[in-house]
């Protein structure tokens, strides 16, 4: 054992010098197969097969915003692609997530007089990171996220509402949603077009090691498992694909995976509910980690404050919550009756507050009437057929139903009103929207419940979206990633509906250099 | 002396386990329940019954409905369809994809069948439309498997 843990620490250290032997001496052996696991992780390094199973100038693992917005550029600029997804279905979160694209200094704002601009977005971003962003990576994002949501309509014929939606932290209404505020409107188009270009996504390929060449230090390709079914392990059967040009991790973040995610952050328990879809898994991340890669804020782990707990996941709460009580209505903590928080402060604050509360034995609501404006309006039926908010006529009623002092209650509501007239929140400084009006009469309630949401570590990235190796800070050639894959975009706080344009923005940029890399030979 | 037992062992459970005649009569539970019958012991004859037979006795609903007890594979069979219909090659199955099974059922008539369940219709979703893949959730040759589950509390029964 002690060997081996020597042998791990010299070919971090000296790469180049030490992982050469290993594949010098195990060139002749054909196949992945014949070299045990242990001999195999002495290094980062890999034994490379003598004939690969499948070949492509770009390899890319995860086909959601990222590895969908990657694919498409690299196929563009004329590379063979191959898109691997180890799930049954296509899209990753980005096909479950709630259709938000913040986008700076968009058409829209500027039709409703708001102003705005990226420089604005880059600062809200960092000041919400609490300065971990790193700054070029975050400026590329803001820069790039109203075109790039121009790019989805221009290149994908993607469709989005007229209403901008707010997210915490943001200072202005920056957002564009899609009709039924679902990324599967983006997601979906996407799909099509590349299947028109002759590239359908490879589901349940599960990628069990990537395979970086010993000698040159380059990443070459991956070892599969084809015909994978989630999540057992050691279905499917074995492969090999060799990426002549590139591999680009666009696999998402490990939201979903507890052991990981609890070690990254104690408070994160197994009792803990997760709005990702169950593939949201550390073992690629782990795998990236292995082969050299450097990490970066893996503790970051978003909690989203606006889930319920009336239904499971995601659901349709965090609409309800978001874009109709923290937009057009309030939060309130049900002991006191009183509001706690901006509700347009960023996620974390939020998420922590309940969170906080909740350990105390203390719940919190949110409240919002007809006036709530954009889609969430059209959502609010199965809303209430699924019990994840109700109607109450009464502001009595609502003080029983939640056990809330009624007079405490009735003051909040009067004081919220007071601010909207008079234009400025005096308790918390929310940003009031243009279109809120008093609230009355009558209302629904949500229950609030924090789930884990996004994780803003991952493997650390360039501007040029090359992952960068952990024992000389220079990027591993042939080795990309982007969206929540990566980490260091968005530092201790990711702002609400940023993910899609990160995702997006990074794929973009993945797949162009990817397809411009030399092919080894 | 050990591969004698050990070949006695393998023998025992294959008698147990089903085997797959693509040649059996579908109403031959026998042929391929070598052993044990998956039927209950006071169940009439099946020689020569068709599914719609069947859901004579067991209509949909109905506590002794077969939804979820009889796989697809046996429903298809009985209900006229044969292996070499959805595989190439029955002795060497490779899955089927969507497209074979549009080839009998119209997708716009089975998402307007399940219209009115709730809390929502699984045959359309705001995530895939009404392109998910059958096998996600209905399974063939082994219990289907209601995939909206593993993100939603949707309580759906299917076959």
């Amino acid at each position: 054992m002690s060997d081996n843990k020597d042998v791990i620490g010299t070919s971090r250290r000296g790469f180049l010098a030490t992982t050469g032997k290993v594949v010098a001496a195990s060139v002749t052996v054909a196949g992945l197969m014949g070299m045990g696991e242990a001999e195999e992780a002495k290094s980062c390094a890999s034994t490379l097969p003598s004939k690969w199973d499948e070949s492509y100038d770009v390899v890319i693992i995860g086909s959601g915003f990222a590895g969908l917005a990657a694919a498409y550029e690299a196929k563009k600029a004329g590379s063979s692609v191959v898109i691997l997804e180890k799930m049954r279905t296509a899209g990753g979160n980005s096909i479950i997530n709630g259709g938000g694209f913040a986008a700076a200094g968009n058409p829209l704002q500027s039709a409703q007089g708001l102003k705005d601009s990226p420089e604005l977005l880059a600062t809200d971003m960092i000041r919400e990171g609490l300065g971990l962003n790193h700054p070029e990576l975050a400026k590329m994002v803001a820069e790039q996220s109203w075109p790039v949501v121009k790019w989805t309509i221009d290149e994908f014929g993607a469709k989005y509402q007229d209403h901008l939606m707010q997210e915490g932290g943001h200072s202005v209404p920056r957002t564009y949603m899609t009709p039924t505020e679902s990324g599967s409107e983006v997601v979906n188009p996407m799909l099509e077009k590349l299947s028109r270009m002759g590239l359908d996504v490879r589901t349940q390929v599960y990628v069990e090691r990537i395979l970086r060449d010993g000698v040159d230090g380059r990443v070459k390709g991956l070892q599969v498992r084809t015909g994978y079914v989630f999540p057992k392990t050691g279905s499917g059967k074995v492969k090999t694909i060799q990426a002549k040009k590139a591999v680009i991790l666009a696999h998402g973040g490990f939201g979903q995976d507890v052991p990981f995610r609890t070690m990254q952050d104690p408070k994160l328990t197994a009792t803990m509910d997760c709005t990702n879809h169950p593939g949201a898994t550390a073992e690629l991340l782990r795998e990236a980690l292995r082969v050299g890669a450097t990490p970066i804020q893996l503790s970051w782990i978003q909690v989203g404050p606006w889930g319920s707990p009336d239904e499971k996941g995601f659901g349709l709460g965090p609409h309800f919550a978001q874009e109709g009580a923290a937009m057009f209505g309030i939060w309130i903590n049900t002991t006191t009756g009183k509001r706690f928080i901006s509700e347009l402060a960023n996620r974390k604050l939020r998420a922590d507050a309940i969170m906080n509360f909740m350990n105390h034995g203390q719940k919190c609501i949110a409240i919002a009437d007809d006036n709530m404006q954009g889609g969430v309006k059209h959502l609010i039926p199965k809303l209430l057929e699924r019990g994840v908010i109700k109607q109450y006529q009464t502001w009595e009623e609502v003080a029983a139903a939640y056990d809330v002092p009624l007079d405490a209650l009735k003051k909040t509501v009067a004081d919220y009103n007071r601010y909207l007239a008079q234009g400025k929140d005096e308790e918390f400084g929310r940003y009031l929207n243009k279109e809120a009006k008093p609230l009355q009469l009558p209302v629904y309630v949500q229950r609030l419940l924090p789930k884990v949401h996004y994780t803003m570590g991952g493997v650390n990235i360039n501007v040029k979206a090359q992952v960068t190796d952990v024992s000389t800070d220079q990027p591993i050639p042939g080795f990309y990633a982007a969206g929540e894959s990566v980490g260091g975009v968005h530092g201790a706080v990711r702002l609400g509906t940023v993910s899609g344009p990160t995702c997006l923005v990074f794929g973009r940029i993945a797949g162009q250099n990817a397809a411009a890399e030399k092919p080894w030979t | 002396m050990f591969a004698c037992f050990f070949l006695l062992l393998t023998a025992g459970l294959f008698a147990q386990e089903p085997i797959r005649l693509p040649a059996a009569k579908p109403s031959d539970c026998a042929a391929c329940h070598v052993g044990k019958s998956p039927l209950p012991k006071d169940h009439v004859a099946t020689s020569d019954l068709t599914m719609k037979d069947c859901v004579g006795c067991h209509a949909k609903g109905s506590p002794t409905a077969l939804a979820g007890k009889l796989p697809l594979s046996h429903v298809h069979q009985l209900s006229g369809a044969t292996c070499a219909q959805c595989h190439e090659d029955p002795k060497n199955p490779e899955p089927v994809a969507k497209a074979k099974c549009m080839g009998c059922h119209d997708m716009e008539k089975v998402a307007a069948t399940t219209a009115g369940v709730k809390p929502t219709n699984p045959h359309t979703s705001p995530h895939y439309g009404k392109k998910s893949d059958c096998n996600l959730c209905h399974h063939q040759h082994e219990r289907s498997e209601n995939y909206c589950s593993q993100c939603h509390k949707f309580d759906f029964r299917l076959p």
